[in-house]
């Protein structure tokens, strides 16, 4: 390992003007031929080739289950491919485990961080490769110490090896991980949604760093959903949707119309017919909704909207923008900071779940296998799952599993559940299956508001057709519905008014005939597109 | 996150304190008359006695340390202590009728590797078939807290076994023939062991790479993972640890009094819950968990001496509980220790 290069070149911090090709002595760092990741029933990535160039940095963007995070995992070594090849410096590889990918130098800083809390930064940088004394029995701390604290200061890190992980900022934990890939020695870096976590400042301060590494020999690999990242700091930028390669283009010729174009796709999978609106009364009205994370930070800064009888609104967004939290304070499982939820014109904010259930709230939760249904039980008692004090099904403490068989035998029946069996378990269905039977159980309820969260997540196509129709039903039967949705194409064809949440914050809500595909993409990402005529959205002004 | 409001060290001398104000409470109910009694009690000979008394409290609750530190809850330590005290005298009887030599020492040695074989089992079921740890850990208690009176009737004819010889007292050359504190230095094996398995144990865990891994496997056993340490080899080293110790413990407890009791509670008597508690209380410290364990012992000590006392006008029974009381109000004070982060919880590793 040389010493650190010259740190008065100006040009270092302007990507744009990077020299690649000087640096790019002979074979690409990275390069995938042909990769194909198949899962049972899915393919997570087809036939994507792409290559690295040493002392790059690459960005790899895509929507949410475009195959971005499986591809790394298959460059990590995590998966196998099912087929393809992974060349490093024009070698092919097959990695069995992380530990093979690491021996070639690959390096993953993952987006959850491998830390452990109560250790400090030095002891985790050295976990599992601990310098040692005395033939292995003890740890040389002071070594591991300053073995930390050198590589800290060759690659500019402002860090100090003797705190506790639990005692320092994301930021800094961050860089933790980056150190502990270099001391392993990491030649090509792939991060994770690296921003994801961090605050602007530190967004800038990961720049740097990253800038400084590929200055001394490493190549960089970012996961990235967010345009202007990728074109701020990257060199090239591939772009991923359903699992395909799309492109790769140089950053300096990229722009973001072209880069959301790509991510987001022209074509259009499924046409749905849409009777025109007939909107009645406001049946939901959420005023400067507050809502802070686990972690207690606030993910929903001040959102208000309404839902009307008849309306599908449709909330479109990355994911981890706020929508859970939405959700759940609307749902009532989750309390809100500040803000009300008013139902049929009744303050709701700060309701039990069971009186939003009994007023007519029907919810079909984002992970169905956590919040929808009890895995182990059979169908018939996961159909009375969150209704089982309704009166319809029951008096006081009693159950009437007579009624419930017979309402469970509908929702079966009318949605299409397979197999058709009261007593077969959530755990034997597929997901579309369990998808439909609560999507039944929660619509049969005749409810007067059906929140729908990621509806056809993880869903075969032929069931999404099925939900969409459904929701489609309750619109034209005078329901109001709140329909959330990472997928584009499914928000901007059913809604009938589309709020677009970035950052905690509902930064549009348009008519979906109004905007492009590409004017969405721009939204969700947090930029403002040139071309949309600002007066038909009621655009959020900052306060 | 919440911070303690009283610290561990403060909760130690609230410990001693009370401890202190028992003395004197005993001496104002009682009377005058008994202060001399009492004070007498407290001298080099009652510290030996209470060094002995600490061998099992202290090597139960290091051993639930090492075990809990991995991240595998080992509430089993009571349990492997019965099995170690029954295992030494059940040897030691084997060997010979007439305990001489080496015998008590090969005995020792195979109650350790006894109780090591217990956690053995205990370890599998919790970590390759995913029991639950307290459910497993009730398990070994419960097996051994039959087995042991029951394999005593098959042996001895009754729970209690013969007296089979004890330990021979060693003696510190020079400082045993000091004045005072002279007591303090002729001691059995045990109490030996015992003074150096603490710093032992604090330096395994805080200056070694085991004890880092160790760590990390409690804390956050998928960073471990990831690092490429197996998560699995760490808690299988940290249960069975916690076995040897114990076994340690319960040999020492046996083999210092030379006979099995395994009438009621065993001759064991809660100890291995006391040391749970104990380490609880020194935060996962062995220092910490050997003074809270001397503690205990020391309470243990006094009232065993004060139920001696001639015209003490107090129930023996009563007295007997003063050390349980004492973990109660001790725990009540120090009740904020923080548990590993994945204590408790399988891990399986994804690949």
């Amino acid at each position: 390992m040389g010493e650190s290069t010259d740190p008065g070149d100006p040009e270092r911090h302007a990507p744009a003007t990077r020299d690649v090709a000087a640096r790019n002595g002979g074979a690409p760092a990275v390069r995938l031929e042909g990769v194909t990741k198949r899962f049972p029933g899915v393919v997570a990535n087809d036939d994507v080739d792409f290559s690295v160039d040493r002392g790059t940095i690459h960005a790899l963007i895509g929507e949410n289950g475009a195959g971005k995070t499986t591809l790394m995992n298959v460059l990590y070594g995590l998966y196998e491919p099912t087929e393809g090849t992974i060349r490093i410096g024009g070698e092919p590889m097959s990695f069995e485990d992380p530990g093979d990918a690491m021996d070639a130098g690959i390096g993953m800083i993952h987006q959850h961080f491998m830390l452990v809390d109560t250790m400090t930064v030095a002891e985790n940088v050295v976990l599992g490769n601990e310098p040692t004394r005395f033939g292995g029995l003890l740890t040389d701390e002071r070594t591991a110490v300053e073995e930390t604290r050198r590589l800290a200061e060759r690659y500019g890190f402002d860090i100090d090896p003797t705190e506790r992980i639990e005692e320092i900022s994301v930021g800094e934990q961050q860089r933790v991980e980056i150190l502990k890939t270099l001391y392993r020695g990491a030649e090509i870096l792939i991060l994770d949604e690296p921003t994801a976590v961090l605050t602007p400042q530190e967004v800038d301060a990961l720049y740097e760093i990253l800038t400084e590494l590929i200055d001394q020999g490493k190549t960089i690999i970012f996961i990235t959903h967010k345009l202007g990242e990728a074109l701020h700091a990257a060199d090239e930028i591939s772009v991923l949707r359903d699992g395909k390669l799309v492109g790769t283009v140089p950053a300096a010729e990229a722009t973001r119309e072209d880069l959301a174009r790509m991510m987001v796709g022209k074509d259009v999978l499924l046409e749905i017919e849409k009777p025109a609106a007939d909107r009645g009364s406001t049946v939901l009205q959420v005023s400067d909704m507050v809502v802070d994370d686990d972690r207690g930070i606030p993910a929903v800064e001040g959102v208000s909207f309404d839902v009307h009888a008849g309306e599908i609104f449709g909330i479109a967004g990355v994911d981890g923008n706020g929508q859970s939290e939405l959700i759940e304070a609307i749902t009532g499982l989750r309390s809100p900071e500040s803000g009300t939820v008013a139902f049929e014109g009744a303050d709701m904010t700060d309701l039990p779940r069971r009186k939003r259930i009994e007023a007519g709230m029907a919810y079909v939760a984002e992970d169905r296998q956590k919040r929808s249904l009890v895995m182990a039980y059979d169908l018939r008692r996961n159909g009375v799952l969150g209704c089982q004090r309704l009166p319809t099904f029951g008096e006081g403490l009693w159950i009437d599993w007579d009624r419930i068989d017979g309402y469970v035998d509908t929702v079966i029946e009318e949605y299409d559940v397979r197999p058709p069996d009261p007593g077969a378990t959530a755990h034997s269905l597929s997901g579309g299956n369990q998808q439909k039977f609560i999507v039944g159980r929660e619509f049969e309820r005749d409810p007067s508001l059906v929140i729908a969260a990621q509806p056809t997540r993880g869903v075969d196509i032929g069931s999404i057709e099925f939900i969409h129709e459904r929701l489609l039903e309750l619109r034209s039967d005078g329901k109001a519905t709140l329909l959330v949705s990472s997928k584009l194409d499914e928000v901007t064809q059913l809604s009938d008014r589309l709020g677009v949440i970035h950052d905690g914050q509902l930064v549009a809500v348009v008519r979906p005939e109004d905007v492009t595909d590409e004017d969405l993409g721009l939204l969700m990402a947090g930029e403002r597109p040139t071309g949309l005529d600002v007066e038909s959205a009621r655009v959020r002004t900052e306060p | 996150m919440n911070r303690p409001t009283v610290t561990r060290r403060q909760g130690l001398a609230i410990g001693a304190i009370l401890f202190g104000l028992l003395l004197v409470g005993f001496v104002i109910d009682g009377g005058r008359a008994l202060l001399g009694d009492v004070a007498g009690v407290i001298s080099a000979s009652y510290f030996a006695a209470v060094f002995r008394f600490t061998v099992p409290i202290a090597f139960a609750a290091m051993g639930g340390i090492f075990a809990e530190k991995t991240g595998v809850i080992n509430i089993g330590l009571e349990g492997l202590l019965i099995i170690g005290a029954f295992s030494a005298v059940a040897a030691l009887w084997g060997l010979s009728a007439t305990p001489v030599g080496a015998n008590i020492w090969v005995a020792f040695l195979l109650a350790v590797l006894a109780s090591t074989l217990v956690a053995l089992l205990f370890a599998t079921v919790c970590i390759d078939f995913k029991a639950d740890q307290i459910i497993a850990g009730l398990a070994i208690w419960l097996i051994a807290l039959g087995f042991a009176p029951f394999a005593s009737i098959i042996i001895w004819d009754r729970t209690n076994s013969p007296s089979v010889g004890t330990f021979p007292v060693w003696e510190v050359p020079v400082l045993a023939d000091l004045p005072t504190v002279g007591p303090l230095f002729s001691a059995t094996l045990p109490v030996f062991l015992l003074v150096l398995a603490v710093p032992f144990s604090w330096y395994l865990l805080n200056r070694t790479t085991f004890g880092k891994w160790v760590e990390a496997s409690g804390e956050d056993p998928k960073s471990l993972d990831t690092a490429g340490v197996d998560v699995r080899r760490i808690r299988y080293a940290g249960v069975l640890l916690s076995g040897v110790y114990c076994g340690i413990g319960g040999a020492g407890l046996a083999l210092n009094t030379g006979q099995f009791v395994g009438s009621g509670d065993t001759m064991v008597d809660g100890r291995g819950w006391i040391g749970l508690t104990a380490y609880l209380i020194g935060n996962y410290n062995p220092i910490g968990a050997f003074l809270a364990s001397f503690l205990f012992a020391a309470l243990d000590a006094l009232q065993l001496q004060l139920q001696q006392i001639a015209g003490f006008e107090v129930s023996s029974t009563l007295v007997g509980i003063i050390p349980y009381v004492a973990v109660v109000i001790v725990l009540t004070f120090v009740g904020r220790t923080r548990m590993p982060s994945a204590a408790g919880e399988h891990y399986e590793s994804d690949e």
